[in-house]
């Protein structure tokens, strides 16, 4: 029962983390439709963003979250301003192909420039742990579940009750009629997709604290993060939620019950099923 | 529609092509032999991508399948090489059958990522099989002589074009180009949209899995890992668009550009090949996202104003 206990917390709080690495690319995916399979990397410069500022400056990997948030921010409204606002009325395919283009040349720059070997970041509290209810819990895990969820809540307050957040929905509903009450919509395209970037950059700076980090931990999470976004549905942040949580508890329990090769199976067959059952996501609306 | 210009043309470069081997260099034959089978790849990918209009991230499953199929007729069975590729292309065409059913109900995006997640939970389902050597993978028996591979991959690639080329002025293409156009409006024509995208799902499986077959014998080893690598399936998407999706010709145009060019990078700039082979993504992306069919078409007519009226057509 302890065991089974332990291994339901272990899944909520990776799922917490898989939620703010799932709901940058919800977002971007939901409001300019692009599917965008650089997100992963951007996760991989926000974890390497975070790892610089620890080792070089001795920045807290927690308090250093903000600058990793800054940094791949600049860089994907850059992106999107510069460069996919020239295709984002193309076909599905070219922007697939476009997002996939920027991972790969992000990937290789990464290797070249950061060397492809492994990094952590590694805080003096990193050994640090707790017990609650009978079941031991990591201080950083706590730590970064708890920063996951309050930036997945701030997301869902801005674009809930924000003017910011009203553009954003304006253009993801009717870029016409949204342009025609005076929405810029290039700006407010950059500044979304910026925004999905920023998320991907905490995230990263989060997950540098609770793993490994090397050039090529992008392409998986960017799977991941996919497979998330379906689960939970495009249409609320707080489906990213649950369908993150899902598949954290999910992976826990497949690798204890069943084996650990085969949480990959585990989790991209739930995916098929929910697609094919409820393609509107676990909490969409069933027609 | 094929030209009677193309069709010669067509004809003539087979014929170049098969006297490769007598000529050229064991590295060209080898570097050919891939070249072929990205080319058989990105003429698969064709049929249900550029055809019908559907996004498979898929069909590297079919690759993986029909290579393990081969592999494990040969190793486990020992059974010669005509019957393994004869299994691996079954089980190809089987597995197309069955996830194509569920899978081609969903459009757009949610075809794509669930063809994707397929392709990720074979690798996962693979390497749990005893059969097929778990994790570890197969050896399979070696036969000398790239020569014999190059014949079989070209001699494959034409058979692809070849029903590329029929599908191109049948019905059964018509209808795949109607669904991609409108898909409820060709069901209401009285298209079998169901039966035609299953069609070709099955083909595209079927082509894609004698070239995993073929791969797998010719370097004598597979494992899940790079059987179902999703950067082949998405390196074919980029062959076929890069060279004009739903064309006869621009797939096999894609793909002998796009490997001669991460080739020669290869040798010129080692660490540097993908580098620009992303960059070069973007930018064709950008400038001709319709492929180089269309370039070589409207250019000579639009000149300059070609890349600012895609442009124009596409910005925000």
């Amino acid at each position: 029962m302890s065991l089974l206990l332990q291994i339901v917390v272990n899944g909520i709080l990776l799922g917490g983390l898989y939620a703010l690495m799932a709901l940058g690319l919800a977002l971007v995916w939901g409001v300019l439709n692009i599917v965008n399979l650089a997100h992963g990397a951007f996760i991989m410069l926000g974890a390497y963003t975070s790892y610089y500022f620890f080792t070089l400056l001795h920045v807290d990997p927690f308090a250093a979250l903000p600058l990793c948030m800054l940094t791949v921010f600049a860089f994907g409204f850059v992106l999107q301003r510069y460069v996919l606002n020239l295709i984002v009325r193309a076909p599905m395919f070219n922007t697939l192909l476009i997002t996939f283009g920027v991972d790969v040349v992000l990937t290789y720059l990464a290797q070249i420039v950061f060397s492809a070997d492994f990094r952590v970041v590694n805080p003096s509290y990193a050994g640090a742990n707790f017990t609650l209810l009978g079941a031991t819990i990591p201080l950083v895990r706590a730590l970064a579940f708890a920063m996951a969820v309050a930036l997945t809540l701030t997301v869902w307050l801005i674009l809930g009750h924000t003017r910011l957040g009203r553009a954003v929905r304006a253009c993801a509903q009717n870029l016409v009629a949204a342009r025609l009450y005076g929405v810029e919509p290039r700006t407010v395209y950059a500044l979304t997709f910026g925004m999905g970037a920023a998320l991907a950059g905490a995230a990263g700076g989060l997950y540098g604290v609770v793993s490994q980090i090397n050039p090529y931990i992008g392409d998986p999470l960017t799977a991941k993060s996919f497979a998330i976004s379906i689960i939970g549905g495009l249409e609320n942040p707080l489906g990213v939620v649950v369908g993150g949580l899902f598949l954290g508890i999910l992976e826990s329990l497949t690798s204890l019950y069943i084996g650990s090769t085969y949480t990959d199976v585990a989790s991209f067959g739930v995916l098929v099923l929910v697609l094919i059952t409820r393609p509107r996501g676990l909490l969409g609306k069933t027609t | 529609m094929m030209r009677p210009i193309g069709s010669i043309a067509f004809v003539a470069m087979l014929l170049a092509l098969v006297f490769v081997p007598w000529l050229a260099p064991p590295a060209l034959i080898q570097f050919g032999t891939t070249t072929l089978l990205l080319a058989t790849l990105a003429q698969s990918w064709n049929i249900i991508g550029g055809y019908a209009g559907y996004a498979s991230f898929g069909n590297s499953v079919f690759y993986g399948i029909g290579g393990y199929g081969t592999a494990i007729a040969m190793v486990q069975f020992g059974q010669p090489f005509g019957v393994g590729i004869l299994v691996g292309a079954v089980l190809g065409v089987i597995f197309a059958l069955l996830l194509g059913l569920p899978v081609l109900r969903l459009r757009g995006h949610y075809f794509a990522i669930a063809t994707l997640a397929l392709a990720e939970a074979m690798t996962g389902v693979v390497s749990n099989l005893d059969i097929a050597g778990r994790n570890i993978g197969l050896v399979l028996p070696l036969r000398k002589g790239d020569a014999f591979f190059y014949e079989l991959s070209l001699g494959l690639l034409a058979l692809a074009t070849l029903t590329v080329f029929w599908i191109s002025r049948s019905r059964f293409g018509f209808g795949l180009i109607a669904i991609r156009e409108d898909e409820d409006a060709a069901g209401v024509m009285g298209v079998n949209t169901t039966l035609y995208k299953a069609l070709a799902f099955l083909l595209a499986g079927f082509f894609s899995a004698l070239a995993g077959g073929i791969h797998a014998y010719w370097i004598t080893f597979i494992d899940p890992v790079s059987a179902f690598d999703i950067t082949l399936n998405v390196m074919m998407i980029i062959m076929a668009i890069f060279g004009g999706a739903g064309t006869i010709f621009g797939p096999l145009v894609g793909a002998i550009l796009l490997a001669s060019i991460s080739e020669l990078l290869a040798t010129e700039i080692t660490g540097m090949a993908s580098l620009f082979f992303g960059l070069v993504i973007v930018v064709a992306v950008v400038f001709m996202p319709r492929g180089l069919t269309d370039l070589t078409r409207r250019f000579p007519g639009l000149g300059w104003r070609y890349f600012r009226e895609n442009l124009r057509l596409h910005r925000l």
